[in-house]
């Protein structure tokens, strides 16, 4: 045992000899230092970037101005029959969606502008102008949006969204409109 | 024979249809009012050099003051080809019976001259059947208020036979030629049209003080219909009522109250204020729209709109506010009443067949005539002092302009043309 541990051994520092010698043989020289200058390594400067949280609709509400929010016309207008005021069945679900928005955005206050169709007088329009906007803003009371968040404004006829001068004009012209003054 | 009397009876009912409801009440249209116009004689100025100054201050003052006898309806102007049977004017010495051959009841005989830069005009008003002068006006003046010379001549005319003068009064209204909704006035006859606020918001609804230095209106200026007095020659505003809609200003006759339409208190009710706008009380309880006020010319009473029955409709009351009294019938949707200077008549808005015209209701004869026929909308009506004439809005041209028209519906002029023109008031 002793031998062959001695043998081992022996070959082992015999194999280490003869590859080290082999190793000599075979060496080339190393390549010649490069002539040309060396560059400086290119450094790409970042400063750190904060990444966004995934805002809530809320906190988008919040960043936009009344200017922009309003161009995105949140409430619907809503329409009403000649010289009359009263809520049409068809505001109904349109008050309710505003109704709804409204309790969403519970800081949200508005104007209800009333407007006429041009088939008025000058006074007696602004009169029923402002009992569209009142009777809108009743509504959305009876719907459980406290009066404090809404006031109203007559235009009477003076600002149609149609200038035309037919009863599809007419119709559009007999509204109430939302201005969302404050959030 | 069973066809013939199915054929009467459709007839019958064809001709029933087309009597149209309204217009049983209607009379045709034959006001003359019985007073014989005065006949002028109207000669060439006579000028004491030939400056062009000179000749222009003639040649307009002619003019305008020739334009406003026309207008009068009180006075008849002298064809001008008389002139040349008799011989011209000579100021030194004023041969009657050459005046009087011409059948010229009063002669006008003008001068105009120029002294350091000054054009002075005399005006001298002879009565040729008692050959005697009843007038003597002599004017200094600028260029630019010539046409003001030959008002004011014009008004002294009027005044020697008992009219009220009117010629130099102006109309207030409402035009967008400027951008958006702003008050400017205007002379009678359109000239001289002044543009009085300068702001980004609605200017609405305005209404002389009869002295002519006020007027109330209503302004958006502060993000809500709120009615104002502005004081356009001293550059002064004070607001009156800023709760609510509040709208359709009146002065009283006598200058001392002021009537006007607010919903300060939840609905459309009358409220009369001092004329500096203080001491505001309400006048009229009712839960319909009440709106529109116009006071008699004693100031005892206030006509105005109210919708108590259905729908808008013409009304009377005490300037306290008791005896209301519907006056209006036989329309279903009447405003804008405006009661004429003598008291009489009430002219008003009314809407057929979705045509809006005006019309007049005379309160002694209970009788309604039709002023416009123009197939248009037409509104705001607003009479002249001496109660002749009225002004109005009409879309007749396609645009909204304001025109003047004569008690009997004749002689409509446009008085505007820039931009749009509404809501003229000449005088309460």
């Amino acid at each position: 045992m002793k031998k062959f541990l001695v043998f081992s051994l022996s070959l082992l520092l015999a194999l280490t000899f003869i590859a080290s010698c082999k190793k000599k043989v075979k060496e080339v020289p190393p390549p010649p230092p490069p002539q040309a200058q060396e560059q400086p390594k290119v450094e790409k400067v970042e400063a750190p970037v904060v990444k966004e949280p995934v805002l809530t609709e809320e906190e988008i509400f919040q960043k936009k101005t009344l200017e922009e929010i309003n161009q995105e016309k949140p409430l619907a207008m809503i329409f009403f029959d000649y010289d009359k005021y009263n809520i049409r069945p068809d505001a109904v679900p349109v008050l309710e969606t505003n109704a709804q928005w409204l309790k969403a955005h519970p800081t949200v206050k508005i104007l209800i502008e009333g407007h006429c169709d041009e088939r008025g007088t000058e006074e007696y329009n602004l009169a029923l102008g402002e009992r569209r906007a009142k009777a809108t803003m009743e509504y959305l009371v009876s719907l459980g949006i406290p009066a404090e968040r809404m006031k109203i404004i007559s235009y009477g006829k003076s600002q149609p969204l149609d200038p035309g001068h037919d009863e599809a004009a007419w119709a559009k012209n007999r509204r109430a409109q939302f201005l969302i003054i404050e959030k | 024979m069973k066809n013939k009397s199915q054929f009467i009876i459709l007839l019958l009912a064809l001709f029933l249809l087309s009597i149209p409801t309204f217009s049983q009440q209607e009379v045709v249209l034959t006001i003359k009012e019985g007073v014989p116009a005065i006949s002028i004689a109207l000669p060439s100025f006579i000028l004491d050099s030939s400056s062009p100054e000179v000749k222009q201050a003639a040649e307009t003052i002619h003019e305008v003051l020739k334009a406003d006898l026309n207008y009068s309806r009180i006075f008849q102007l002298v064809p001008q080809e008389h002139l040349n049977y008799i011989r011209p004017l000579n100021p030194k010495e004023i041969f009657f019976k050459d005046w009087d051959s011409i059948q010229a009841r009063i002669l006008v005989a003008g001068e105009v001259s120029q002294s350091q830069n000054k054009i002075i005009f005399e005006a001298k008003v002879y009565d040729i059947k008692s050959e005697r002068m009843i007038l003597g006006k002599r004017f200094q003046a600028d260029p630019e208020v010539f046409r003001l010379v030959a008002h004011r001549l014009a008004d002294e005319l009027l005044k020697l036979f008992g009219e009220k003068p009117f010629f130099t009064t102006k109309i207030v209204f409402v035009s967008n030629r400027d951008g958006n909704d702003e008050l400017y006035m205007m002379d009678y006859d359109g000239a001289n049209q002044t543009r009085l606020t300068f702001n980004k918001w609605r200017d609405y609804m305005p209404a002389w003080s009869p002295d002519q230095r006020a007027i109330v209106f209503t302004s958006y200026r502060a993000g809500n219909p709120d009615l104002y007095i502005l004081y356009p020659y001293k550059g002064k505003m004070v607001p009156v009522s800023t709760k609510g809609t509040n709208f359709s200003g009146a002065f009283s006759p006598d200058g001392k109250k002021l009537a006007f339409c607010s919903t300060r208190d939840g609905n459309a009710e009358i409220y009369v204020a001092n004329a500096d706008g203080t001491n505001i009380r309400r006048i009229t309880f009712n839960s319909a729209i009440d709106t529109a006020p116009s006071w008699s010319p004693t100031g005892r009473e206030i006509a105005f709109t109210s919708d108590r029955t259905g729908s808008p409709q013409i009304y009377i009351m005490d300037s306290e506010g008791g005896n209301v009294r519907k006056v209006s019938f036989g329309g279903d949707y009447l405003d804008s009443p405006a009661w004429s200077p003598d008291g009489e008549r009430i002219a008003f808005v009314s809407r057929v067949n979705n045509f809006f015209d005006i019309y007049i209701l005379n309160l002694k004869t209970n009788q309604i005539t039709k002023l416009t026929e123009t197939n248009a909308r037409n509104e705001s009506p607003s009479w002249s002092l001496d109660g002749r004439h009225l002004v109005f809005s009409s879309n007749l041209s396609g645009s909204i302009q304001i025109y003047s028209i004569d008690y009997d519906g004749t002689n409509l002029r446009c008085l505007t043309s820039k931009g749009e023109n509404k809501l003229p008031n000449w005088t309460n």
